[in-house]
């Protein structure tokens, strides 16, 4: 699994990538609830996401809900293929806020 | 493929590093099956959920032991309108007896982290039985999808 955290201007980009299972799991967690604590909004770019099982998606979860509570916007970008499939068959494909392009998401940073 | 088909035996220790392995010896079992990606990825995943399940909750933090998963191939019957089935048999030899209830999926309207898993087998897999090891400690999932 790949996960960096670059500084844009206004927000946090996430880079995942690889496979995201339980192994790895609890390091995405860490990353996604460090970066949040930082107070900058969090968009995760999951373009490069092979695979991601439940224990992956349930810390995009704990993301979206610690954001949602400290009132950061929080968002995925471009999501794979793979990672889609998963996100749609737990129906949280309705729950996320997803995105295309950065610029949809600076647009909601306004 | 004949009628019933052994496709893969792998016996391998109940852990997270393991995984990945697993995938992969899963992959290329169900290659010749000539299932859609999608397909593939969804059973994939499925029972991947299932041996986490087992290092999680069978296993725990207490014990420690092996997962044996049995692939197979098994025809439809005459005037049956599908073509066969893939049953994933995997074993456990855990002193925790899995009962039906965590098997469960959980409502999805509860957004919360956790309890997907069995949500992601229930529905991907068409049959989803549980029962204890014939002899000793342990438990047998097995799941079947139709094809």
């Amino acid at each position: 699994m790949e996960c960096t955290v670059r500084s844009q201007t206004g927000f946090d980009l996430l880079e995942l990538g690889g496979e995201v299972d339980l192994q790895f799991s609890h390091k995405l967690r860490e990353t996604i609830l460090g970066s949040l604590k930082t107070g900058n909004p969090l968009l995760i770019d999951m373009a490069k996401v092979s695979y991601i099982d439940s224990s992956g998606i349930a810390s995009l979860v704990e993301g979206f809900q610690t954001a949602k509570t400290s009132k950061l916007q929080y968002g995925l970008l471009n999501i794979s293929n793979a990672a889609m499939q998963v996100l749609t068959l737990t129906r949280l494909d309705k729950i996320f806020d997803l995105h295309s392009s950065t610029d949809q998401f600076k647009q909601k940073l306004q | 493929m004949t009628a019933a088909q052994k496709l893969l035996v792998f016996q391998f220790p109940a852990c997270a590093e393991q995984m990945g392995c697993l995938r992969q010896k899963l992959r290329e079992a169900l290659a010749p099956c000539g299932q859609s990606d999608t397909v593939v990825n969804n059973m994939v995943l499925a029972v991947s959920e299932a041996c986490t399940n087992i290092i999680q909750h069978a296993y725990g933090q207490s014990d420690k032991g092996d997962i044996v998963l049995e692939v197979e191939w098994q025809n439809g019957k005459p005037g049956c309108n599908v073509t066969g089935s893939l049953v994933f048999r995997l074993t456990d030899f855990a002193r925790h007896k899995t009962c039906a209830e965590e098997m469960r999926s959980r409502p999805l309207d509860e957004i919360r982290p956790g309890g997907l898993g069995c949500h992601i087998i229930n529905e991907v897999m068409d049959e989803v039985v549980l029962r204890d090891r014939e002899s000793g400690k342990g438990n047998v999932l097995e799941l079947r999808k139709r094809l």
